[in-house]
C-alpha cells in the first residue's frame, strides 16, 4: 500500500482535466486525507492545453511533489507543452487515451515507464453518457479502481455537480464513473498500487482552499479594515476575496484604478489609523515602491503581499518563481528596511499574514509578505487554523499625558514612537514622505536625518531574535546543510527527511522572516557546517546573495538556482546530498 | 440648501481663522499667491466650524503641496500626485472626517493626472483644491501642464509647443457634481468658495489661480488678478446648468473666470455612503473569526 501518491494530467480546455483534479481533492479532503492541487494552463483564457498535478497522502503534504506515479494523458501534444511540470520516471504508471493512435511501446516519452495502459476514453464515454465530456468520470473512475481513490467522495462529487442538471445528465456521469471503475477492476495492475486509508480513526474535518483565500482570511482575522488594490495575476483572488468578505466585518475594499492608487489608498487608512493592506504581483510591485517608501518614512503600518510570478517584465504571468526577493528587499531609494515573511505552504500564509500584520502595527512598518503563484493557487487541504494561537498586536497610541505636547516621531529607546490619527484630538501633526524632525516639521539637516534614519533602521532590529519565525530540522552537528524559503522550503524539507531516513546527517533551515538578515541565527546554523546548498526558484540564488551580504558562510556555501515553471523535484535534491556528503572526505 | 448634510457637527464651536494656523512658517516666497489660499482655507474651516483634529489635511509634493504643515489639522504632505488616492483611503477608513486634499497643476494633471478622473466619478465626500500657477516653481521654473501654448520656460526655452490642460473643462467633463474657480486677489470670494466646495456632500473641485511670484508671468500676479477677474455671479451665470458651465470653463487661459461654474442641483449619493450601507446590511452574514474558511463536509 502507498501513503503518498502524485498524478499528474493533461488535456485540452474542454477536456475537463482540472474539474477532475479538483472533484479528486474535494473527494480525498472528505475522507481526511491530505492533499495538494496545482494547475497550470497555457496563457489563454479560454481553450488550449490544461493540466493539473494532484498529490494526496496520508500525512501532510509539504509540496507537490517531483516525478510523477501517475499520469493521465488526454492528448500527447497537450502533455509534452507541460514539460518539466509533468515529469515522467520509469515507475510512473502511464494512462492515455487510445485515440491518440500510439502503441504503448512507442509513447513519446524520454523514459520508458514501466506501466502504459492505452485506454479507450471517448469511445467509454460515449457508451455510457452518450457524449464525450464524461471523458472526466471516466478517468475519476480509472483512478478510484487502479489506486483506491476516495470512491464515495468522488460519487457524492458527481451527484453535488450533476444533480441540477437533471437526472439522465446525471445518470450519464454516474455511469461514466462506474465503467471506469469496472474497467480498472477487470484490468489490474501487474502490482498493488493502493493509497492507504488516511490515518486510523481520525477523519478530522478540514479545509480546502489555496494560498490567496487563505491571505484574505488571516488579514480579517488580523483586523484588516481596509484593502486598496488592482487586478493582476496570480494575486487578484486576494482583492476578490476581500471585496466579498470584508463588508461583513466593517471594512472596505477598493479597487483603484491603477497600483499606485491602490497601495496609496492602502496607506491613507492605515494614516487613518486601521489595518490596512494591498496586494499584488511582480509588476505591481514596482509601481508601488515609491509609496512603500513614503509607509517607511512616514512611520506607517502596512501589509503588502506580492504574489510572485515568473519576471521580469510581465515575465510568465502563471508561473510560480521566487525572484522578488532583491526587489522586495531593495527597491526603495533612500535607506530603508522592509521586513519580508515568506509562507512556505498554504497552510502557513495564515500564520505570515496575521505575524505581518503584527509587526507591521507593532513596529510602525510596511512589511512585504513573499507569497508566489504556487502557493496563492494551488488547493490544498489543511486543519483548520487554530486561533488561539495568536496574539493580536495593535499599533501604540499616545496616552493622555503624551497628547498634551504630542510629539509624532519621538525618539524613544525602541524607535517606536506613539502614533495618533485623524478624529483623536490633541494628536494632530504632519505626516509627511519630507524628512522631518520629532515633531513632523519638515528638516534639511543632516544630523536630524541621520538621527531619523538610526530610529527607522534600528527600531526593527528585535525581528533578528524572533527565532520562531525560523524552521531548522535534523542534526545539529551536521556537516551538511540546505536552506530554502517560501515555496521551495516543503521541497528541502522532505528531501532532508528522506536523507536522514537514509542515513544521511543532514539538517535544514527555513526563514520565514527572509529580510532583514537575522546574522546570529544563520550563524549559528553553519557553526557544524562544511557544505551548505540554498535552494531557490530564481535565476540568480537571490536569498544566497543576500546572505552573503551580512554573514560569514561555510566554506562550501553553493546556490542551488532554477528559473521559474517548472517544479524542483525532492529526489534530485536528495541526490546532491548524497553528493555533498560523498565529496565531504 | 441642503448644504448643512455633509458636515455634521454635533457641537457646533465658534472657531476663528488663527485656530487653524500652526507655527510652521511658509517656506514660500514673498508675494506668492498661496499666502491668500492658505489665509481663505483658515477662514473656510472657521465658519465650517469643524474643530483641527477632525480634518485631515492632504497633499501631494510641489510649494503648493506644503501647505497641510501650516494648518493645525493633520496633515499629510505624501508623494507626487498621489494625494488623491491617498485621500480616498482616509475618507473610506474615517468616513465621519472633513478631508482636503491640495496640490499644485503639475501635481493633480501631470503627474497625478490619472486619478483625477477616478476620484470623480468614485464621488466620495472631498474637497480637492489645486493651486494652479502654470509653472513649475520648486524645480525653478519649468513647463507645467496648463502652461499655455508658447509659453517660454527653463524647459522650453523657444516656447511650448503644446496645448495646456484646462483644469475646469476636465473636471466638468469627468462628471464633478462642484467646480470653482477663485483667485487670492479675492481673499473673501475665495474663502466662500472653498467653504462652499467642502459643504457640497461628494467631491467639490477648486482651481484657485495662485500666481507664482517667481518664474509666473507679469498678467498672472495678483494685482494683474484684480483688473482681470470676471465674478460668475455678476455675469449672471446659473450654476446649475452644466454644458453653459462648460462653455464658460472652455475660456481657461484667455478669461479669468471666478466663482462657481457648477454646482449639481441634485447631487448623488456618495461612495463613502455606500460602504456604510453595505456594511450595515452584510453584518449579519459575518462568521466566527476562528473558522473564517468553511470545514469541507
Amino acid at each position: 500500500m502507498l501513503h503518498d501518491l502524485i498524478i499528474g494530467m493533461a488535456g485540452s480546455g474542454g477536456d475537463g482535466i482540472v474539474s477532475a483534479g479538483e472533484s479528486l481533492i474535494s473527494a480525498s479532503a472528505k475522507e481526511g486525507y491530505f492533499a495538494i492541487l496545482t494547475k497550470s494552463f497555457g496563457s489563454q483564457i479560454r481553450g488550449g492545453e490544461s493540466s493539473c498535478r494532484l498529490r494526496v497522502s496520508t500525512t501532510p503534504v509539504l509540496n507537490p511533489g517531483g516525478t510523477l506515479d501517475v499520469a493521465v494523458v488526454l492528448n500527447w501534444e497537450d502533455f509534452l507543452r507541460f514539460g518539466g511540470e509533468l515529469p515522467v520516471g520509469p515507475d510512473t504508471v502511464v494512462i492515455y487515451e487510445s485515440k491518440t493512435n500510439v502503441a504503448p511501446d512507442a509513447v513519446p516519452l524520454k523514459i520508458k515507464p514501466a506501466i502504459v495502459l492505452s485506454v479507450p476514453l471517448e469511445e467509454m464515454a460515449l457508451k455510457a453518457a452518450g457524449t464525450q465530456l464524461a471523458k472526466n468520470n471516466i478517468v475519476l473512475g480509472l483512478l478510484a479502481g487502479w489506486f483506491g481513490l476516495a470512491r464515495q467522495g468522488i460519487l457524492d462529487g458527481i451527484y453535488k455537480k450533476f444533480a441540477k442538471k437533471g437526472d439522465e445528465v446525471l445518470a450519464g456521469n454516474e455511469r461514466s464513473f462506474a465503467l471506469g471503475v469496472e474497467y480498472a477492476e477487470k484490468n489490474p495492475l501487474p502490482q498493488d498500487r493502493h493509497l492507504a486509508p488516511p490515518a486510523a480513526g481520525k477523519v478530522a474535518s478540514k479545509i480546502l482552499t489555496d494560498g490567496n483565500e487563505m491571505c484574505g482570511a488571516a488579514a480579517i482575522f488580523a483586523g484588516c479594515k481596509f484593502f486598496g488594490g488592482y487586478p493582476i495575476t496570480p494575486a487578484t483572488e486576494i482583492m476578490q476575496y476581500l471585496q466579498k468578505e470584508i463588508y461583513k466585518y466593517g471594512g472596505s475594499v477598493l479597487q483603484a484604478e491603477d497600483e499606485i492608487a491602490g497601495v496609496a489608498a492602502a496607506v491613507g487608512a492605515s494614516f487613518a489609523g486601521i489595518k490596512a493592506m494591498t496586494a499584488t504581483s511582480g509588476p505591481g510591485l514596482s509601481l508601488k515602491t515609491e509609496v512603500l517608501g513614503l509607509a517607511s518614512v512616514a512611520e506607517l503600518p502596512l501589509v503588502c503581499i506580492n504574489v510572485q510570478r515568473g519576471g521580469p517584465s510581465t515575465g510568465m504571468p502563471t508561473k510560480r518563481e521566487q525572484a522578488d526577493l532583491f526587489a522586495s528587499a531593495f527597491s526603495a531609494h533612500g535607506d530603508t528596511v522592509r521586513p519580508i515573511l515568506a509562507p512556505i505552504g498554504v497552510f502557513d500564509c495564515f500564520d505570515m499574514v496575521v505575524e505581518a500584520f503584527n509587526i507591521a502595527e507593532h513596529y510602525q512598518t510596511p512589511v512585504i509578505v513573499l507569497s508566489d503563484q504556487e502557493i496563492a493557487q494551488r488547493k490544498e487541504i489543511v486543519d483548520p487554523v487554530d486561533t488561539t494561537r495568536f496574539k493580536l498586536v495593535e499599533r501604540l497610541r499616545p496616552n493622555a499625558q503624551e497628547l498634551e505636547n504630542y510629539t509624532r516621531f519621538k525618539y524613544t529607546d525602541s524607535g517606536v514612537s506613539p502614533i495618533s490619527h485623524p478624529g483623536l484630538k490633541g494628536g494632530a501633526y504632519l505626516a509627511a514622505g519630507i524628512e522631518h524632525n520629532e515633531k513632523g516639521a519638515p528638516t534639511a539637516n543632516g544630523e536630524v536625518h541621520a538621527k531619523m534614519n538610526d530610529k527607522r533602521v534600528n527600531k526593527l532590529a528585535p525581528l533578528k531574535q524572533r527565532r520562531d519565525l525560523f524552521e531548522i530540522e535534523g542534526d545539529v552537528d551536521a556537516a551538511i546543510g540546505l536552506i530554502a524559503w517560501g515555496s521551495v522550503a516543503g521541497i528541502v524539507i522532505e528531501a532532508v527527511r528522506k536523507a536522514r531516513a537514509e542515513g544521511l546527517k543532514v539538517k535544514s533551515l527555513v526563514p520565514k522572516l527572509v529580510y532583514p538578515v537575522a546574522e546570529d541565527i544563520y550563524r549559528e546554523f553553519f557553526a557544524s557546517l562544511q557544505h551548505c546548498l540554498v535552494v531557490e526558484q530564481s535565476h540568480q540564488g537571490q536569498l544566497h546573495k543576500i546572505i552573503r551580504m551580512w554573514v560569514d558562510v561555510p566554506k562550501h556555501f553553493t546556490s542551488l538556482a532554477k528559473s521559474g515553471a517548472n517544479p524542483i523535484a525532492p529526489e534530485d535534491l536528495v541526490a546532491e546530498i548524497r553528493a555533498m556528503a560523498a565529496s565531504k572526505a | 440648501m441642503s448644504d448643512e448634510t455633509t458636515c455634521s457637527c454635533p457641537t457646533p464651536e465658534t472657531y476663528t481663522s488663527k485656530d487653524f494656523r500652526s507655527t510652521l512658517k511658509p517656506i514660500w516666497c514673498p508675494g506668492c499667491g498661496d499666502y491668500g489660499v492658505v489665509t481663505a482655507v483658515y477662514r473656510a474651516l472657521a465658519a465650517i466650524g469643524r474643530p483641527p483634529h477632525e480634518i485631515a489635511f492632504i497633499s501631494g509634493i510641489g510649494c503648493s503641496s506644503r501647505i497641510p504643515g501650516y494648518t493645525t489639522a493633520y496633515g499629510f504632505n505624501t508623494v507626487h500626485g498621489r494625494a488623491l488616492p491617498i485621500a480616498q483611503g482616509i475618507k473610506m477608513a474615517s468616513p465621519d472626517l472633513l478631508v482636503l486634499v491640495a496640490g499644485g497643476d503639475g501635481d493633480g494633471f501631470s503627474i497625478g493626472g490619472g486619478h483625477v478622473p477616478h476620484a470623480i466619478r468614485r464621488n466620495l465626500d472631498l474637497t480637492y483644491i489645486v493651486m494652479d500657477n502654470q509653472i513649475y516653481g520648486l524645480t525653478k521654473g519649468q513647463l507645467s501642464p496648463t502652461s499655455p501654448r508658447g509659453a517660454k520656460t527653463s524647459s522650453s526655452v523657444y516656447g511650448s509647443i503644446e496645448e495646456p490642460v484646462n483644469p475646469l473643462l476636465y473636471t466638468l467633463a469627468y462628471g464633478a457634481g462642484f467646480v470653482a474657480q477663485g483667485v487670492p486677489a479675492d481673499l473673501d470670494g475665495l474663502a466662500k468658495l472653498i467653504e462652499e466646495a467642502i459643504r457640497y456632500p461628494g467631491f467639490s473641485f477648486v482651481n484657485i489661480q495662485s500666481p507664482c511670484v517667481t518664474y509666473g508671468e507679469a498678467e498672472t500676479q495678483v494685482k494683474a488678478q484684480r483688473l482681470r477677474m470676471k465674478k460668475l455671479s455678476d455675469l449672471g451665470h446659473d450654476p446649475t446648468h452644466r454644458i453653459r458651465a462648460m462653455e464658460l470653463a472652455s475660456e481657461y487661459g484667455t478669461s479669468l473666470y471666478t466663482g462657481v461654474f457648477y454646482r449639481n442641483p441634485a447631487p448623488a449619493p456618495t461612495y463613502d455612503s455606500y460602504i456604510k450601507t453595505m456594511q450595515q446590511e452584510l453584518a449579519s452574514e459575518a462568521r466566527p473569526l476562528d473558522c473564517l474558511l468553511p470545514l469541507v463536509t
